[in-house]
């Protein structure tokens, strides 16, 4: 029985030397413990025709054996594992910096979008309003109501596009909008005060294109009316959306500027993004970028959308967006947003 | 408008310590945009007065000759293009180490000695623009050289010293004084840069005019709306001269040309008060049997009109003429006539000094297209006072300059204007409210003071009287004076703040969130570009598309004819990025969000309370797919529909029912996008024969929503349902059918054959000759499930035999085996 027993480990030993995979080790495993003809199997059976003493005895040191052997084709098995997984990097080594195949196109939003979206969060985080309104606007809204009189040099200088049995001279004249203002009125006669909205949109002057000149551009207006709302506060406001787009650097500049819907009126600047003031392409060598207009709005803007100016003020401004957007992409033809070209559309 | 920084300095008693560059940057930020800065002078060393002496032809160019130029010490040989260059000639010598601007353009480049042509040249001969004298010089043959003769400085002078040119010229943006009328002269520019930086402001003394009696001058001023005031005087005994070099250098150190001594005194106090003159040569005038001698009237409809530099203008009954009873002499505030003006032969004038209408000016020049030093000025609202002061100096002048000049008439002065210079009332606290932050009542009452305004104290406040200058149009309510206050305070000086609110959060804009979603998911997701096009589209596409030009709004006054019309269908200008884009992509997939126009709805109110309705301008999606080898765009989009719809959770249904009545859209493969029973869009391929007029090669799918619509059934489904315990069993099975029954029907039917049916879903769909042209095979995946227990292969067999038996019946299904 030892001799046996002995006998089996030995081979068992030899065995597995020349065992090189999983496959051979479960061979092995087979020739050795399999139930129904495995030599260690076969030896166990015989156990139970021994005698008490000698089952005792032997019984033991079998089971030893049995368990040395069990032990050691575990070690096998992981050290074959761990050979395997060695291997892999080599076997299923990928091109990790070819694509994926057929490469798939990703969707693309307009520039404008874009920074769109993202002055809208900003204003919406500061508990503004967004607002939209008509592009085909009336006259009126367009003109009289933001203090622009019909012989008002205003009207001359933006060039406005009129509608066919609409036209200047018309009883219903209608414009297609030349600026966001004309939703300040609205605005107040809408939602009353105090408010606080911006109103993103699209704007149109009959102008010929070309690199810098598009007769569809857009801006970006925000009015804010209370009863204590002063020149410190849009100075603060337009401050806060310079530094939200340009860093907390950015420095203000305030300029009087006329526009026949506020007063005191500006136009402001901020320190160029790229040169930080020192002077580049981008800012012309001025080290400043005119991005906005604003100003206190005039009380008969105010009286227009039913607002006593006595009792409420407040300011408005307007961005050009569309300018806002080829400063950020450093665009130098202001056409490309509008021309439908996918090579320039897919860039954003 | 130019200004000298000399000039300014007549009136204001600039201290040294200011440079011209912090002058400029208080005007920039206080006042007015000053575009340029330009020190006279500048970059004119080693060019010097220079004489020719002798000229000889260069033996190798034609157009080029050598000259001998004497720089008062000695000759240099100088090859010279010059097409005026004569012997004895005072030229601008630019020696070697001089800096110039070749043909007057690109960078400043330094003179070397060079051959030309095989002849040794020492400098150049310079022209005006090469050495940054256009503008008082301005030249009318490119190959003209600066002729300098007229100067009595010696050759070697510097030209610099010999035109005594070390001013600085501020250039300032017209369009920055559209608002301060009082500011187009140096006078007023002195008096804001007086309150700028308080320092003290000249007073313009000029002596009252002397009326002479030898001739009694009359005008008749028709239209006074038009013309509120007209002074006029006549002189006699005028030599007509060159001015003094005083005024010369005056005038063309802010670009004006000096002419002659009478005009140029009328330029000069345009330049000096702002206000714009005219001297008439008076034989034009003179007519005594006649009821007056000058008449401002209006012109009359279709009358000619030829201006001082021999244009032909045909005018309207809206502008305005001065005339005699026979002549027209000048179209008001804007140009002068031809023969009208001074000639070296006159000796009698008349000067005119006037106020015109600011509208009527502006309107005259635009539509003429003429403008002017004057109109420009005029379209401001001049003060109707400067008119006075300007024709005052101006005789005082010419009696200076003309010794025997004699005022011969009366001094006429039509004046039928009156200004609002009603007193404003100005509180401090007013003021502090405005602005945010307290200003010294001190620092307030200079401000104001050192402006002209003239204050009175009152409880609180002032009473502020506003100064003629400023009250054409400028100033006329409190606000007016905030800013006048906090502008030469400085925006610069006043803190910024944050206002407080409460906390109200805004209203939602659900239009603007729901378009930002699907802007998203389409981008995003779908893998959709995102473009925007004109609101306006041509006649041509709308042919070509075959929509009647009839349904669209049309603009009155197009950019240019080609596009007049205001979209009203999205996917239009859609198809046009197709047609454009897809020569050089595999495919094209675009989507547009913006607002159309509806010519046949009405939208919002024209002003608050009318009647009056402006057109609807709702706002659509379109959605455009075009691909090399899509044969079916059509499902293209249908995806794109249904990854849309589901993120929105919102279910729809499309309706193949829909007739546009028009050959636009693929009458087989077209249907309207239902949403709780409202039609809210359409998707289709365009009409195969349409896409061929497009000039597009491959078919084409488009898709559009009308967002507004959208909204209003817009909810958000709940889609969650609980996950059942039990196994789900998949069946599958495959028939054939009649290719018209379509795929909707036939799970509708089937989700009611039992409750036990959770699921149908299609795998495929095969079409082909052995089938024939009229059939289809489609394969279904059918899941059973259960929440209740776990379904036997009898349950399931069972509800599956029933299946068999619908599809059989109701759809003439031959089931596959």
């Amino acid at each position: 029985m030892d001799e046996q027993l002995q006998k089996i480990k030995q081979d068992f030993l030899q065995d597995l030397k020349t065992v090189k995979d999983n496959l051979q080790l479960e061979e092995l495993e087979q020739k050795f413990f399999s139930r129904r003809s495995g030599e260690m199997t076969e030896i166990m059976k015989k156990l139970k025709d021994l005698s008490v003493d000698a089952r005792k005895k032997f019984g033991k040191l079998a089971n030893e054996v049995k368990k040395e052997l069990e032990d050691i084709l575990i070690e096998k098995q992981i050290e074959l594992n761990n050979q395997l997984v060695n291997k892999i990097a080599d076997t299923e080594w990928i091109d990790i910096t070819q694509p994926k195949l057929p490469v798939k196109d990703r969707g693309h939003l307009h520039p404008n979008t874009i920074i769109q979206n993202d002055l809208e969060d900003f204003f919406t985080s500061m508990g503004f309003l967004v607002l939209d309104g008509p592009e085909l606007e009336s006259d009126y809204y367009n003109f009289t109501a933001v203090n622009i009189p019909p012989t008002h040099p205003a009207r001359d200088m933006q060039d406005t596009f009129y509608i066919k049995d609409h036209g200047p001279d018309s009883d219903s004249p209608w414009v297609m909008r030349t600026q966001t203002s004309p939703m300040q009125v609205r605005a107040m006669q809408k939602h009353g005060v105090p408010i606080r909205a911006i109103i993103p949109g699209r704007c149109f002057r009959n102008e010929a294109t070309d690199v810098r000149h598009e007769h569809t551009f857009y801006q970006l207006e925000g009015i804010v009316i209370d009863k204590n709302i002063n020149f410190s506060h849009m100075k603060g406001v337009l401050e806060a959306v310079a530094k939200h787009l340009y860093g907390n650097e950015t420095v203000v500049r305030l300029r009087p500027k006329f526009y026949p819907f506020v007063e005191p009126g500006v136009n402001g600047e901020v320190t160029c993004f790229l040169c930080k003031g020192a002077g580049c392409r981008v800012c012309k060598n001025t080290g400043w970028l005119e991005i906005f207009g604003a100003g206190m709005v005039h009380p008969n803007v105010l009286r227009e959308g039913g607002v006593d100016p006595e009792k409420y003020q407040g300011f408005a401004f307007g961005f050009g967006l569309t300018r806002l957007v080829m400063l950020k992409y450093g665009i130098d033809d202001i056409r490309n947003l509008q021309n439908g070209d996918i090579r320039f559309l897919k860039q954003f | 408008m130019k200004v000298s920084y000399q000039w300014l300095k007549d009136y204001v008693d600039l201290s040294d310590s200011v440079t011209p560059e912090e002058l400029a940057f208080k005007l920039i930020t206080s006042t007015v945009e000053v575009e340029s800065i330009e020190k006279q002078g500048e970059n004119l060393e080693n060019i010097v007065i220079g004489e020719v002496r002798k000229i000889e032809k260069h033996p190798d160019a034609d157009r080029l000759s050598v000259c001998q130029v004497f720089d008062g010490v000695e000759n240099f040989t100088v090859v010279c293009g010059g097409s005026n260059v004569t012997e004895g000639m005072k030229v601008a010598l630019g020696k070697i180490g001089a800096k110039v601007r070749w043909h007057g353009e690109g960078e400043l480049v330094e003179l070397t000695k060079v051959k030309i042509r095989g002849v040794e040249s020492w400098g150049m001969i310079c022209a005006a623009s090469e050495i940054g004298l256009a503008d008082i010089f301005p030249t009318k043959d490119e190959r003209e050289i600066l002729d300098l003769s007229h100067l009595s400085a010696k050759p070697g002078t510097t030209v610099a010293k010999a035109l005594t040119n070390d001013d600085v010229i501020f250039d300032i943006d017209n369009k920055s004084l559209t608002h301060r009328p009082d500011l187009c002269g140096h006078y007023g520019l002195a008096r804001e840069l007086s309150a700028l930086y308080n320092y003290k402001l000249k007073s313009y003394k000029t002596k009252k005019i002397k009326p002479g009696q030898d001739y009694k001058l009359k005008v008749k001023v028709e239209n006074q709306e038009l013309c509120p005031r007209y002074m006029a005087v006549m002189i006699e005994n005028i030599k007509v001269e060159p001015s003094p070099v005083w005024l010369q250098k005056k005038l063309l150190s802010v670009g004006l040309r000096p002419i002659n001594n009478i005009v140029d005194i009328t330029n000069y106090l345009m330049m000096d008060l702002g206000q714009p003159m005219h001297a008439f040569d008076a034989t034009k005038i003179k007519n005594e049997k006649a009821k007056a001698d000058l008449i401002i009237r209006s012109a009359k409809e279709g009358e000619e009109f030829t201006t001082l530099d021999e244009k032909t203008y045909k005018l309207d009954k809206e502008m305005l003429l001065i005339s005699t009873e026979t002549e027209a002499l000048a179209l008001a505030g804007v140009i002068g006539g031809l023969n009208s003006g001074i000639s070296n032969k006159t000796t009698t004038i008349v000067f005119e000094s006037a106020n015109f209408s600011s509208t009527n000016v502006r309107q005259t020049a635009t539509k003429l297209g003429i403008r002017t030093d004057s109109s420009s000025r005029f379209e401001k609202s001049l003060d109707p006072h400067l008119a006075e002061l300007a024709l005052q100096r101006a005789v005082e002048l010419t009696l200076e300059l003309c010794p025997k000049a004699k005022v011969i008439s009366n001094i006429v002065d039509e004046a039928n204007f009156k200004l609002n210079q009603e007193p404003i009332e100005l509180s401090y606290e007013f003021l502090t409210k405005k602005i945010g932050m307290e200003i010294d009542k001190k620092r307030v009452n200079n401000i104001l003071t050192a402006l002209g305004f003239e204050l009175k104290d009152k409880k609180d406040g002032l009473l502020v009287s506003v100064p003629s200058w400023r009250a054409t149009k400028d100033i006329s309510i409190p606000e007016d004076l905030v800013e006048e206050v906090a502008r030469i305070y400085g925006y610069d000086n006043i803190e910024a703040a944050l206002p407080a609110f409460t906390i109200d959060p805004p209203e939602k804009n659900n239009l603007r969130i729901l378009e930002r979603k699907i802007k998203e998911i389409l981008s995003l997701e779908a893998g959709y570009i995102e473009v925007y096009n004109y609101s306006f589209v041509s006649p041509q596409l709308l042919d070509k598309i075959g929509l009647n030009k009839k349904d669209f709004i049309e603009l009155d006054n197009p950019i240019a004819k080609d596009r007049p019309y205001l979209r009203y269908n999205i996917w239009a200008g859609l198809l046009e990025n197709v047609e454009e884009n897809l020569h050089r992509e595999e495919e094209v997939k675009f989507f547009e969000i913006g607002k159309v126009f509806d010519k046949n709805n009405p939208g919002q109110r024209v002003s608050e309370n009318s009647g009056d309705l402006l057109p609807r301008q709702d706002i659509k999606l379109g959605l455009v797919f075009s691909g090399k080898g899509s044969k079916i765009p059509f499902y293209e989009l249908s995806e794109v529909l249904n990854i849309l719809f589901d993120r929105l959770g919102l279910d729809y249904k499309l309706r193949s029912s829909f007739d546009l009545n028009n050959k636009i859209v693929h009458p087989g493969r077209r249907a309207e996008i239902e949403v709780k029973e409202k039609i809210i869009g359409i998707i289709a391929e365009l009409h195969p024969v349409i896409q061929d007029k497009l000039g597009i090669e491959n078919r084409v799918a488009l898709l559009e929503i009308n967002l507004n619509e959208l909204l209003l059934v817009y909810t958000e489904k709940n889609n969650y349902h609980p996950l059942s315990i039990y196994p789900e069993v998949e069946r599958d099975i495959a028939f054939v059918v009649d290719k018209k029954i379509i795929h909707d029907e036939i799970i509708n039917k089937l989700m009611t054959v039992d409750k036990l049916i959770k699921k149908v879903e299609l795998f495929d769909v095969y079409q082909g000759e052995k089938l024939g042209a009229d059939k289809k095979s489609l394969a279904y995946h059918i899941i059973y499930q259960a929440t209740d227990q776990t379904l036997t292969a009898e349950n399931v067999e069972k509800i599956h035999e029933k299946v068999i038996k619908v599809l059989e019946e109701d759809f003439k299904a031959e089931i596959r085996k």
